[in-house]
C-alpha cells in the first residue's frame, strides 16, 4: 500500500487540447478517493496517467516514495479495473485471476491460494472454470475485481467499474466495493460520472471539471460547502436551485430578495462566510438544496425560524420516502457557465421543461406525507441557515475558505 | 403454456421471414443451386476419371468405370513421383504459412495498434502489394533469387532451386493480403484487454502471443486458409524457382509434368488420379474449418 501523489500533472494530447490541467492531488495510503466530474473532464486520462497506459505531458506523479514518471504499468505496482472489464476472453476465470500472479513468478501453490481467496471473498467458487463468455455481467465485473485483488498491489485503480450494470446490480456492487475496501483498506481512486456513486463511496471526492480540479473535500463537505458554482450544480441529486438575487439589510437584519420573496439571512450566516458583508446591497446568485425545503404543514414545530415560500407545484415525483416538487419561481434561469456545465453533466430532465416567461424551474425535496398533487399550491419551509451564495461574476462561493485564499 | 407459445413463435418467426424473402428466397436458393452444380461436377468429374481407363475418360463423360482401376493412383504415386511431390509441397507449404502467419499477424498487430511516425505509409506499403501481380516481377525475382544463393554461409540454402528460396518468396507474396486482412481484424479487438495485460505485467511480446493473437483466432484461422489454398496452387513461382532440380519439384508442377512430358501420348488416367490427390488434402481442410471461415470472413467483413 502507498500514497499516490499527483504534483502539477498535465496532459496535453497532439492538436494542443489539455486533457488534464496541473492538477495537484493527494491520495493518502488506504485512502478511497473519487475522481468524478461530466464526461470529458479528464478523469479518465487522470487515472490512465496514474497507470501509466497515458504519458505525462507534465509534472510528475509519485506512488509510495518512487516517481513513477517514466515506468511502464507493469512496474507500478498498480492494479486496475475496466469499465468493460477487459477479462481475458479466451482463459477461464481461474486463469484470468492467476495470469498476473504467473507472469510476476510466483510459486504455483501461492497463486492457488491467493485465487482461491479472491474467489471466496467475491462468491466466484463456482465459476472458476468457465470462460468469461459464461458469465453474467456483474459476475464479469467480480472477476475483474478478482483480478486486482490477488495481485496484492499497492493501488486500485477503477475506471468506471460499475457502469456496465444494471441499476439494481450496481447498488450492490456499490456495498461490497465498500466493504472490500474497508476489508483490503488498499489506496484506491475511482473514476466515475455518476455523483451518487462519489458520494456513497469516496473517503474524499475529487470533483474535475474541463481538466481542472475544482473541489477535493469528504463527500459531506462537498455537499455542504461546494467551492463554486459548478461543484455546487454538480454534486447532489436533485442539483441545487440557483437565482440571481440581491442582498440587503432592512431593520430586521440581512434578508436576500429574489423573485418576489425575501428570505432573512441569520446572523450566523456572516460570521461562517466571511466576506458575505461586503455583498449588501449587491447582486450575488443565491442556491438552495431541494433538501433544505420541507412542507410547512409537515414541518411545523420543529422548524422555527425557517422562512416560509407559497408555491404551486407544477410537477411531484413521488419515491416514497419523499417527494420531488417542482415549482416554478418568477425570476429567469441563472445564466452562468457553471450551472451550464452542471446542468449538462447532470441527468436533469426537469431542464427540459419548457420554461415560459422568464421563470426557473426549482425542486423541493419535502417529506412524502405531505401528499402534495400537481397544480396545488403548498406552502414550504427554507432552512435559511444553509443558504448559499456565490459571486455571480466569478461563480466562486462567497466565504469559502478556498476561495478566501485567492 | 410457455412450451406451447415458443414452438408458435418460431413457425411465425419462420413464416414472417418467408414473407419478407418472398419470390426472392426462391431465386437465391436457385442460384445457390446451379453454383454447387458449378463446383461439383468437375470435382466429381475428376474423381469419376481418376478410377477410369483411358477409353473410358474419352468416351461418354457421364458412364461408370467398368471396374474400378486403382493402379491409376499406384502409377501416378510412383512413377509420375506424386508421392514425392506432395511431400514437397507439404512442407513448403507448411513453412511457407507458418512464416505468412508469423511475420503477417506481426506486422498486422502493430500497424493496427501501435501509433508511430510512418505508420501509414509502412501499411500502404505493404497493402499496395495487392495491385501486383507475381508475373510482373518474375525475371527481376528469379535474379534476386539467383542473388540470394550466392550469400556467404545461407546461400546454399536460400537461392534457386532450394525450398527455403521459395518458402520466403511465397512468405513475400502472402504478406500483403494477410497484413490487410489482419490489421482491419485486430483494429476491431477491445483495447482495454491489452491494457489490462499491460497493468498485470505482461511485455508487449506477452501480450501480442499470448493475449491479442488467441483473440484474433478466427481472422488467423481464415486467412491462414487462404494462404494455405493460395500457396498449394501455386504454379508459376516453383515453375521459375524449382526449375532444374526435379526432386524439389512441388505437386503442380509434377502434374503439368505428366500432361506434358509424353507430348501426345499423356497418361491421363494417372493425371487425374494425381488431380485427385492434390484436391483431397484442400478438400479436408476447407471441410474441417469451414464455419471458422465463415465466421472470420464475417468478422472481418463487418467493420
Amino acid at each position: 500500500m502507498a500514497s499516490i501523489v499527483l504534483r502539477n500533472v498535465d496532459k496535453i494530447y497532439a492538436g494542443g487540447v489539455k486533457a488534464v490541467n496541473s492538477i495537484n492531488l493527494e491520495i493518502k495510503d488506504g485512502e478511497f478517493m473519487v475522481l468524478v466530474g461530466p464526461s470529458g473532464c479528464g478523469k479518465s486520462t487522470a487515472l490512465r496517467m496514474i497507470a501509466g497506459l497515458e504519458d505525462i505531458s507534465g509534472g510528475e506523479i509519485i506512488i509510495g516514495d518512487r516517481v513513477v514518471n517514466h515506468l511502464p504499468p507493469k512496474d507500478r505496482d498498480i492494479a486496475m479495473v475496466f469499465q468493460n472489464y477487459a477479462l481475458y476472453p479466451h482463459m477461464t476465470v481461474e486463469e484470468n485471476l492467476a495470469f498476473g500472479l504467473k507472469l510476476r513468478k510466483m510459486p504455483k501453490a501461492e497463486i492457488s491460494k491467493r485465487v482461491n481467496e479472491a474467489a471466496k471473498m467475491l462468491g466466484l467458487e463456482q465459476y472458476l472454470k468457465r470462460k468469461p463468455a459464461a458469465l453474467s455481467g456483474g459476475q464479469r465485473q467480480r472477476v475483474a475485481m478478482g483480478r486486482a485483488i490477488v495481485r496484492e498491489p499497492q493501488a486500485f485503480l477503477m475506471d468506471e467499474p460499475l457502469s456496465n450494470l444494471d441499476a439494481k446490480l450496481r447498488v450492490s456492487m456499490r456495498a461490497s466495493l465498500n466493504t472490500l475496501h474497508e476489508r483490503l483498506g488498499v489506496t484506491t481512486v475511482y473514476v466515475t460520472h455518476d455523483q451518487v456513486e462519489a458520494m456513497t463511496l469516496g473517503d474524499r471526492v475529487c470533483v474535475l471539471r474541463d481538466g481542472l480540479l475544482q473541489q477535493v473535500d469528504t463527500p459531506q463537505n462537498l455537499f455542504d460547502n461546494p467551492v463554486n458554482l459548478f461543484v455546487a450544480g454538480f454534486m447532489g441529486s436533485p442539483s441545487m436551485n440557483f437565482v440571481n438575487a440581491e442582498l440587503v439589510r432592512g431593520d430586521g437584519g440581512a434578508s436576500v430578495a429574489f423573485a418576489g420573496f425575501n428570505l432573512p439571512v441569520p446572523q450566523e450566516t456572516f460570521t461562517e462566510k466571511p466576506g458575505l458583508d461586503q455583498y449588501i446591497g449587491k447582486k450575488l446568485i443565491l442556491g438552495i438544496r431541494p433538501s433544505d425545503f420541507d412542507d410547512a404543514v409537515i414541518a411545523n414545530g420543529h422548524a422555527g425560524g425557517w422562512a416560509r415560500l407559497p408555491v404551486r407545484a407544477e410537477v411531484t415525483e413521488e419515491l416514497g420516502s419523499e417527494i420531488n416538487v417542482l415549482f416554478l419561481i418568477d425570476a429567469p434561469p441563472v445564466q452562468h457557465q457553471d450551472t451550464v456545465a452542471a446542468a449538462d453533466a447532470g441527468d436533469d430532465e426537469e431542464a427540459a421543461l419548457p420554461l415560459v416567461g422568464d421563470k426557473s424551474l426549482w425542486t423541493a425535496r419535502v417529506n412524502s406525507r405531505s401528499h402534495v398533487r400537481p397544480g396545488q399550491n403548498i406552502e414550504l419551509v427554507v432552512d435559511t441557515h444553509n443558504l448559499h451564495f456565490f459571486d455571480p461574476t466569478s461563480g466562486l462561493a462567497v466565504g469559502h475558505p478556498a476561495n478566501a485564499r485567492v | 403454456m410457455a412450451e406451447a407459445a415458443i414452438p408458435r413463435s418460431r413457425a411465425l418467426a419462420r413464416e414472417e421471414r418467408r414473407r419478407r424473402l418472398g419470390p426472392f428466397g426462391v431465386l437465391t436458393h436457385l442460384a445457390l443451386l446451379v453454383w454447387t452444380v458449378l463446383v461439383v461436377v468437375p470435382i466429381a468429374w475428376t474423381f469419376l476419371a481418376s478410377v477410369k481407363s483411358e477409353d473410358e475418360i474419352f468416351g461418354d463423360a457421364w458412364s461408370l468405370p467398368a471396374a474400378l482401376r486403382l493402379d491409376n493412383w499406384a502409377r501416378a504415386w510412383d512413377q509420375a513421383h506424386i508421392g514425392q511431390y506432395m511431400i514437397n509441397s507439404v512442407v513448403v507449404v507448411a513453412f511457407g504459412v507458418f512464416g505468412t502467419m508469423l511475420f503477417g499477424s506481426m506486422a498486422a498487430y502493430v500497424l493496427a495498434r501501435y501509433r508511430f511516425v510512418g505508420n501509414r505509409a509502412i501499411y500502404l506499403l505493404f497493402v499496395s502489394g495487392l495491385a501486383f501481380p507475381v508475373y510482373l516481377a518474375l525475371t527481376p525475382l528469379f535474379f534476386v533469387v539467383q542473388n540470394m544463393g550466392t550469400l556467404p554461409v545461407v546461400g546454399p540454402f536460400i537461392g534457386l532451386n532450394t525450398h527455403a528460396g521459395l518458402v520466403l518468396v511465397y512468405i513475400a507474396y502472402s504478406l500483403p493480403f494477410t497484413v490487410f486482412f489482419l490489421a482491419a481484424f485486430f483494429r476491431t479487438l477491445p483495447g482495454a484487454v491489452a491494457e489490462a495485460a499491460f497493468v498485470d505485467g505482461a511485455s508487449h511480446t506477452r501480450v501480442f502471443f499470448q493475449i491479442m493473437l488467441p483473440m484474433a483466432r478466427p481472422g488467423i484461422v481464415s486467412v491462414t486458409i487462404f494462404n494455405v489454398l493460395g500457396q498449394w496452387n501455386q504454379y508459376q513461382l516453383p515453375l521459375v524457382l524449382l526449375n532444374s532440380d526435379r526432386s524439389k519439384w512441388v505437386l503442380t508442377q509434377g502434374i503439368a509434368d505428366i500432361s506434358t512430358a509424353a507430348g501426345y501420348d499423356a497418361d491421363w488416367s494417372a493425371l487425374f488420379a494425381a488431380l485427385s490427390m492434390a484436391i483431397l488434402p484442400m478438400l479436408v481442410v476447407y471441410t474441417i474449418f469451414q464455419s471458422q471461415i465463415q465466421k472470420g470472413l464475417t468478422a472481418g467483413a463487418l467493420k
